[in-house]
């Protein structure tokens, strides 16, 4: 109960709890989140939430609410130890195209942000003045993977995949998916931007855990890629390079 | 000639695992896709998927944000 504890009683969350530093690559933090049922978990994480985040809590059934509840109750604890403020401080708005960002006060931090989760694992990135996007999948089996690869792939990932049977054409499904899905949430546009139209670099592709891309219709920003999944999950970070990253590749 | 929901339905028992549902069940009307526990990319190619079958511009967004399933089969029909 230590770190509900900090938060309510003195505003400074301690690290630990149900989440633990994952990796930290290029200024920006990555969080693992065990989002394991536990009861007296989740109680401690829903009264961390405030009014709007319970009402979207309320929305779901009860696996997404306990990984909502445990996701943002750890995000809100990582955010008031980076921003060294109180929980109650801390609310959040999004963007036109529904990315979220913090607000302490009432002002806008400079702290960007992404969450992700599946089934029992969650991943929070935190970095500064760049924009983040993480992914997680966690390696279940599918009974259907021809619509999402057809939907989600670009021509030489569904080449890619074609060739490839059983684990191995899951492995790389899911390697690429939280690439991409990395990326989209980095730019913060959502699904408006389609997954089939643009590819993962073909050096990560085959197996390089990190690279840099562009898309296609906005060949003036860069963005960093690199793999962080283990055996348990497959996952991505992507966050913007400064604009010389474009020269350094 | 089946309803729009027993063709979305099929495309639900398809692609999407909701939470709590068993395959072949009746749709919950009153639930949204976004708070069913199904993944973002299940979501993405469901979408992709109602547009091939109800010929209709979908986007995943879109899909993502009709409140209910209810409103998403009333979209498809209007």
């Amino acid at each position: 109960m230590t770190n509900a504890h900090d938060i309510l009683v003195t505003g400074t969350p301690a690290a630990g709890g149900w989440w633990s530093h994952h990796a930290g690559w290029a200024g920006v933090d990555v969080f693992h989140v065990d989002l394991s049922p536990d009861a007296a978990r989740e109680a401690e994480a829903f009264a961390w939430l405030d009014q709007d985040e319970r009402s979207t809590w309320e929305k779901g059934v009860p696996e997404v609410r306990r990984r909502f509840s445990l996701c943002r109750a750890a995000l809100r604890a990582i955010l008031c130890r980076r921003l060294d403020c109180r929980n109650e401080w801390l609310s959040f708005g999004a963007s036109s195209q529904g990315k979220p960002f913090a607000v302490v006060r009432g002002v806008p931090s400079p702290v960007s942000f992404n969450v992700s989760h599946s089934g029992r694992h969650g991943l929070v990135a935190v970095g500064y003045g760049k924009r983040v996007g993480v992914d997680i999948e966690e390696r279940a089996s599918r009974r259907n993977l021809a619509a999402p690869i057809e939907a989600t792939m670009g021509p030489d990932e569904q080449a890619e995949l074609a060739a490839l049977r059983g684990a191995e054409r899951l492995r790389l499904f899911y390697r690429l998916w939280t690439f991409k899905e990395a990326l989209i949430k980095a730019l913060g546009t959502g699904f408006s931007t389609d997954p089939s139209r643009f590819q993962v670099p073909a050096r990560v592709r085959s197996g390089v855990a990190c690279g840099t891309f562009t898309f296609p219709h906005l060949p003036s920003i860069a963005w960093r890629l690199q793999e962080i999944g283990n055996e348990q999950f497959a996952a991505a970070l992507a966050c913007e390079l400064p604009s010389e990253g474009l020269k350094s590749g | 000639m089946a309803t729009t929901e027993e063709r979305l339905r099929k495309l639900v028992d398809d692609n999407l695992e909701i939470e709590g549902r068993a395959q072949g069940t009746p749709l919950d009307l009153g639930s949204s896709l976004r708070n069913s526990g199904a993944s973002s990319v299940d979501l993405v190619a469901f979408a992709k998927l109602v547009v091939a079958e109800f010929n209709v511009d979908l986007t995943p967004e879109d899909c993502d944000n009709y409140s209910t399933v209810g409103e998403l089969i009333a979209a498809l029909e209007a």
